[in-house]
């Protein structure tokens, strides 16, 4: 039985699953790529934009030099990140009521406010009191800070996700506390926040864009300036979206993997 | 083991679990607890591993009265050997590293030392091929004979078993029950909390009927299953042998 | 039948000429300058308010006509699009941080100093072009560039000689003004290139417009205390 031509463009149902076709993926990825370029080619046809990627290609340090800064800002922030959600976790589960409020507080507040305001109330109230001027160090703190109340509460699912008869089994054996969290609940929580994580570094590395409104010099900023010096806006917004996509795809990538690698029923 | 309870209360949430329950056993090697759903039963297999704290009353086991300080609790949790109806095992730990955790934590054993002779414990119970499995690969049967070969490692002086079999299709309930039964032939004191009713009959010294928190009927089990006294064990034994 | 709307695209956050009234309607001189516009040539005219540096892209793919936004005619903009004749003359001038013995703009471009400008604006070019030693901070609002001198994070704001004069007005406890332009422009009209007509339309108008004393209507309205305070400095009044 030959398989007539159109069956390559669709997955058969079997059983519990599915099955694709020889070449399946690879057709159906080109396929819709080609479809997105028409789409795209048609638009750009339509608005007859006159293309100049030479005044574009002069500025091409700036370019490199602006994603360097995001990456940087990114990759500082989200370590800070890490240690404030963390600390947040850890302060909402303590016995000491005042912390365990702070650290509510705090998620409440970061969660229900746009990371924008944030930025301009860090930056040009909070920083300017206590005399901090340095803008790279504020914006990366406040990604930091923003970023750190999602982590938080990654963590804190990762936490209780443990369940709870778990947690009995090492009280029976005879683990003390101190050993159920290193031994038990640690272990675990690694594993299950990792792809959250991933994901979550990507936002910090988009949410970054927003510092250019306190004149950080980061990619979308220079871009910008880019597109204001040369009158070329697709040309130099494009790059600005390649760009991005250059750092949130492999980490998108890795985030898949590790979820696949660490699923085990609980 | 000498057991010795006198006027164990214990409640939950405004639910008395244990009305005032008091034992004295001099010479129970295995002692079985069975009775009604919600009767008291895990509760009080639970206050004798040292997992909840009485409300009122106190507990000798062996002469020694359970003092309910966290650290003596402790102490008496790693002398004992207890497992559960399920979720005994850590899923991020090979069937090996789960039984090894206590041996090394809270035992002080070496790591090499620590490995060999849980080898040697599940080889003995034919789990060996097992051994590098996380527990999502072993089917519940393999999965509960892991945790008694955990809970017999740390050479306990009691194991107690809370409904072991419940969660297991009739095939590894009789996997399960054989290892219980096995153990029980060596000598080993255990307290068991069970619906297969054979079994109780089987395995048991000695034996408790529960019921809405009281010890109803207390006995060696031979007579216990054969003459039961009070109405109540009667009806109880007469649904639940009627299958 | 009802003719064209005219499309003018400007940004309404550079008030007296460009804003929005207390109702969020556009007013300004080159609001009323353009509403004069569509009745010299017949047509309703359509205020559509984007950021200043996205005007020029809207101008060339046609989503508006003109430009009225205070937009200096430059050579290198004029390679994208075509200007009208200019209608106001003014320059770039400093809003100086109080403290700081600066005079010059070559005073200004020394290390360890920094410099705000407005994203796309001709201060911007200005700085990218010229200035070497000093940092440069790109804001994107107007209002952001004059914080950051007040607080003291930027040394001076390279604007326009009558915003420059405006921020100073509001912040005279931080601020002070050099207002002697150090580079002098001239405002114009923008209009897409090819489209000839339109723009010998636009600057008759011009023409007339100051002639009946138009400029001098406007100046009157909302520039008085600015017109009287030049006249006291002896700057020329530039509408």
């Amino acid at each position: 039985m030959t398989l007539r031509w159109p069956d390559i463009f669709f997955a058969r149902s079997k059983g519990n699953g599915e099955e694709l076709p020889p070449f399946g993926r690879a057709v159906g990825v080109v396929t819709a790529l080609l479809f997105l370029s028409l789409v795209f080619s048609f638009a750009f046809y339509r608005l007859q934009y006159g293309w100049d990627w030479g005044a574009v290609y002069r500025y091409r340090r700036m370019f490199l030099a602006g994603w360097l800064v995001t990456l940087a800002i990114s990759g500082a922030s989200l370590m800070a990140s890490l240690v404030i959600g963390l600390g947040a976790a850890l302060a909402q589960r303590s016995s000491f009521l005042p912390l365990r409020y702070l650290g509510k507080l705090y998620i409440e507040l970061i969660r229900g406010t746009p990371l924008l305001v944030q930025i301009l109330v860090f930056f040009y109230v909070v920083a300017d009191a206590f005399g901090i001027g340095n803008r790279y160090l504020v914006g990366a703190l406040t990604l930091a800070l923003f970023a750190g109340a999602y982590i938080s509460e990654i963590i804190r699912a990762g936490i209780e996700s443990v369940g709870e008869s778990q947690l009995e089994s090492a009280r029976a054996i005879g683990l003390t506390r101190r050993q159920t969290y290193r031994f038990v609940i640690y272990p675990q929580v690694m594993r299950r926040i990792l792809p959250p994580l991933a994901g979550q570094f990507a936002s910090l590395i988009k949410d970054s864009s927003l510092l250019s409104i306190i004149a950080v010099n980061e990619f979308t900023l220079n871009a910008q300036q880019v597109n204001a010096f040369t009158y070329s806006t697709m040309e130099s917004y494009l790059p600005l979206a390649v760009g991005y996509l250059a750092l949130t795809l492999p980490i998108s990538l890795l985030s898949r993997y590790l979820e696949g690698r660490y699923h085990y029923a609980s | 083991m000498r057991l010795r309870l006198a006027g164990v209360v214990k409640r939950y949430n405004g639910q008395t679990a244990l009305d005032g329950v008091s034992l004295q056993l001099s010479d129970a090697r295995s002692l079985v607890l069975i009775g009604p759903s919600g009767g008291g039963k895990s509760t009080l297999l639970r206050v004798l591993a040292g997992l909840e704290m009485p409300d009122q009353g106190s507990v000798e086991i062996d002469g020694e009265p359970l003092i309910y300080s966290e650290p003596n609790l402790l102490r008496h949790r790693r002398g004992i050997g207890t497992v559960f109806q399920s979720f005994n095992l850590f899923p991020h730990l090979t069937a090996l590293e789960n039984v090894t955790l206590p041996l090394i934590q809270a035992h002080g054993y070496e790591k090499g030392p620590a490995r060999e002779y849980a080898m040697e414990l599940l080889k003995r119970f034919q789990l060996e091929a097992h051994a590098g499995k996380k527990p999502f690969e072993l089917s519940g049967g393999q999965q509960q004979r892991v945790a008694i070969v955990r809970a017999v490692a740390v050479k306990p002086r009691f194991l107690l078993f809370d409904e072991p079999t419940s969660a297991l299709d009739p095939e590894m309930t009789a996997e399960v029950l054989d290892i219980i039964a096995e153990l029980r032939g060596e000598g080993r004191e255990l307290v068991l909390v069970t619906h297969e009713m054979g079994f109780a009959r089987r395995v048991a010294d000695h034996c408790l009927f529960l019921s809405a928190g009281k010890i109803v009927e207390s006995g060696p089990a031979q007579q216990l299953f054969s003459e039961p006294q009070t109405a109540e064990l009667q009806g109880f034994l007469g649904r639940v042998l009627k299958y | 039948m009802a003719a064209k709307p005219l499309v003018v695209g400007m940004e309404l956050a550079y008030p007296p000429f460009e804003m929005t009234d207390t109702a969020g309607h556009p007013d300004g001189v080159s609001v009323q300058l353009a509403r004069e516009l569509g009745k010299a040539l017949g047509r309703p005219i359509e205020i559509r308010n984007m950021a200043f540096d996205g005007l020029i892209p809207a101008l060339k793919t046609g989503k508006i006509d003109i430009i009225i936004s205070s937009m200096t005619a430059t050579e290198e903009r004029a390679r994208s699009i075509d200007f009208s004749d200019p209608y106001l003359s003014t320059g770039l001038c400093l809003l100086v941080r109080k403290t700081i013995p600066i005079t010059t703009i070559a005073d200004l471009d020394q290390p360890g100093r920094t410099v705000a400008v407005k994203k796309g604006t001709t201060g911007h070019s200005y700085a990218a072009a010229h200035i070497k030693e000093a940092s440069i901070l790109v804001l994107d609002k107007e209002s952001a560039a004059v914080l950051e001198v007040v607080q003291g994070k930027a040394d001076a704001f390279i604007y326009d000689q009558m915003s420059t004069y405006k921020n100073y007005q509001r912040n005279q406890a931080t601020t002070r003004a050099i207002l002697k332009p150090f580079q002098t422009e001239s405002w114009a009209i923008g209009i897409r290139k090819g489209n000839s007509d339109l723009k010998g339309k636009i600057n008759r108008f011009l023409a007339d417009f100051r002639r009946a004393g138009g400029f001098d209507r406007l100046g009157d309205r909302y520039l008085r205390d600015e017109k009287e305070a030049f006249r006291r400095l002896g700057f020329p009044f530039f509408l």
